[in-house]
């Protein structure tokens, strides 16, 4: 089922009805970041969007797509399903091919990308047509790029080579901003680096194929592959390619490739940017990416994605592959939790399901969720539910919290822990209290409540569920 | 150069280069601050290449630029 570059899934998304190429003429400002803001808006399950009549550029010589993951029959399809699959049962695929991590990626000698190589005289500008996205934006953002580094220490280490996807702000020709929130694993590296006076080496992939971009923006821990989980997720070897000048891992099918470094020590002011979490970042000082080499395919696609108040590209994009490591971590620990939603702005709400094993159970849960790699960073507000609750299905959650949650007994603070400098309510940035709900039924030796007689559904319910939504079906085809 | 230009409209300090021109040429031009990083095309509205309209809530000068936070911050160097 793997797409081999972001091309190829382009193709599949246009013959499934997901795919709009604008034709017009457009503006760099405004037009762009409001296409992004406006296509979320447009039914269920919206497009990706691909422009080629850029002004100021030669028109069918740059390109830039949009809401390539936008929406969860696109999110269906990276998987490789139908796209009406609903999202849990997405979770589930998306779950059991998880664990068939690592595969182990295929090498490749040569890529697409190489056809054109520049590494004097760089002009980004030249090769990208950058955009304001939001308009108090600092400036023009790279932020669906997948950032790759080795661990100084043990550069040898595959697992511990990292993709990620950082927000990179394009401040000159070669000169670019990153933000490395201190909770991700580049954050790690650049600190080895920076103890060590060196500048850390980075290739930048712009415009890939969808499953690796899920993955990048994955919480997987710190020494697991994004390229090994790729090859999981894809259900065949994941194609790379060296860096010629950093030796670094590549995508294979990448549209550009910016190989260069993070100078060492060196901060310069940064943002502000508007952001996942529906508010402009502010501004702060952060580390400075030198450019070398560019590489680029002809005439190649610049691929963004907008980003502001939820829902946007970007909530897809985080959503299930957020909840998954959230899910494993926990279940390593305790093999009771059922399933796990932390699709709301990347799991600063999670919603845990799960059995309990005595009075107090489910407040561990949410507890050890605040302490998972991800939960340092966010996690602000854990709602545990029962087994029998789905957390993706909100009104079962509402319910559970309206009836089983006991503000005296069942509200845990925790006080002045680490949350991302971008939470919007933190005191100071990166610090706040976090909150458990715990939403599931007291058991013993926590007895307290009403709630010795449950209510249980009609003993034929779920066969007639399925019945009736044939019904339905056959009704509407005779109806046509 | 415009020399409307060489002022930042965020920071409003002196000094701002000419970054790239467009590809095609006479569509648009894009400026730099060195001071507090902005960028801008010729061709965005006012309220994004005008300080006097830029919203106040979003400008900058010396003295707030001095006080961002430094994320992340930057570790002692490990002794030999």
């Amino acid at each position: 089922m793997a797409y081999k570059d972001l091309r190829a899934f382009l193709q599949r998304l246009k013959e499934e009805g997901q795919f709009v190429h604008v034709e017009q003429q457009v503006n760099l400002e405004p037009d762009l970041g409001a296409c992004g803001r406006a296509v979320t808006s447009i039914g269920d399950n919206p497009p990706a969007l691909l422009f080629d009549n850029l002004f100021g550029y030669e028109q069918g010589k740059r390109a830039v797509a949009l809401n390539v993951i936008g929406s969860w029959a696109n999110h269906a399809l990276m998987l490789g399903l139908p796209k009406d699959t609903p999202v849990k049962e997405q979770f589930v695929e998306f779950s059991r091919r998880w664990d068939k991590f690592p595969i182990p990626v295929k090498e490749m000698k040569d890529a697409p990308f190489y056809k054109n190589e520049v590494t004097k005289d760089i002009n980004l500008f030249d090769i990208l047509p950058f955009f304001r996205l939001n308009d108090h934006d600092g400036g023009f953002y790279i932020d669906k790029a997948c950032v790759i580094s080795k661990d100084p220490v043990d550069p040898d280490n595959f697992g511990k080579q990292n993709v990620g996807v950082y927000r990179l702000q394009v401040k000159g020709k070669d000169h670019l901003g990153i933000q490395p929130v201190p909770m991700h694993d580049i954050a790690v590296q650049l600190r080895m680096a920076e103890e060590r006076g060196q500048n850390l080496p980075v290739a930048i992939a712009i415009g890939n194929d969808p499953v690796i971009l899920i993955m990048a923006s994955s919480p997987l821990l710190y020494d697991q592959s994004e390229y090994e989980m790729a090859g999981a997720i894809q259900e065949e070897p994941y194609p790379v390619v060296k860096g010629k000048l950093t030796g670094l891992d590549i995508p294979w099918g990448a549209e550009v490739v910016l190989e260069g470094e993070i100078i060492g020590r060196k901060r310069e002011p940064e943002g502000p940017f508007g952001e996942f979490t529906g508010s402009y970042s502010g501004g702060r000082s952060m580390p400075v990416v030198k450019i070398k080499a560019v590489y680029h395919r002809t005439n190649p696609i610049f691929e963004a994605l907008y980003l502001g108040i939820p829902w946007t590209e970007l909530d897809y994009m985080i959503g299930l592959n957020t909840c998954l490591p959230l899910y494993k971590q926990l279940k390593e620990t305790f093999p009771e939790v059922v399933a796990v939603n932390a699709m709301y702005t990347h799991g600063l709400v999670a919603i845990i399901s799960t059995k309990t094993r005595y009075g107090g159970f489910a407040k561990a849960v949410g507890l050890r969720a605040i302490t998972t790699p991800h939960g340092l960073g966010y996690c602000s507000m854990v709602i545990v539910v029962d087994e029998n609750v789905d957390p993706f299905n909100l009104n079962q959650v509402m319910w559970a919290l309206s009836t089983r949650f006991a503000p005296s007994k069942d509200l845990v603070i925790v006080p002045n822990v680490s949350i991302l400098p971008l939470y919007p309510a933190a005191e100071p940035a990166g610090i706040t209290h976090k909150i458990i709900i715990d939403a599931t039924v007291p058991v013993a030796p926590d007895i307290r409540g009403e709630f010795a007689q449950p209510l249980d559904p009609p003993a034929t319910a779920a066969q007639w569920e399925k019945t009736l939504r044939e019904l339905v079906k056959s009704t509407v085809k005779r109806s046509k | 150069m415009n020399k409307k230009m060489k002022t930042c409209p965020r920071c409003d300090s002196d000094g701002c280069t000419l970054v790239t021109q467009s590809p095609v040429a006479g569509c648009w031009e894009v400026y730099g601050c060195p001071q507090c990083f902005f960028t801008w095309r010729t061709t965005e509205p006012d309220t994004i290449t005008d300080g006097s309209k830029y919203d106040p809530r979003f400008k900058l000068d010396a003295e707030k630029i001095s006080q961002y936070n430094t994320v992340p911050t930057i570790p002692p160097l490990l002794k030999e």
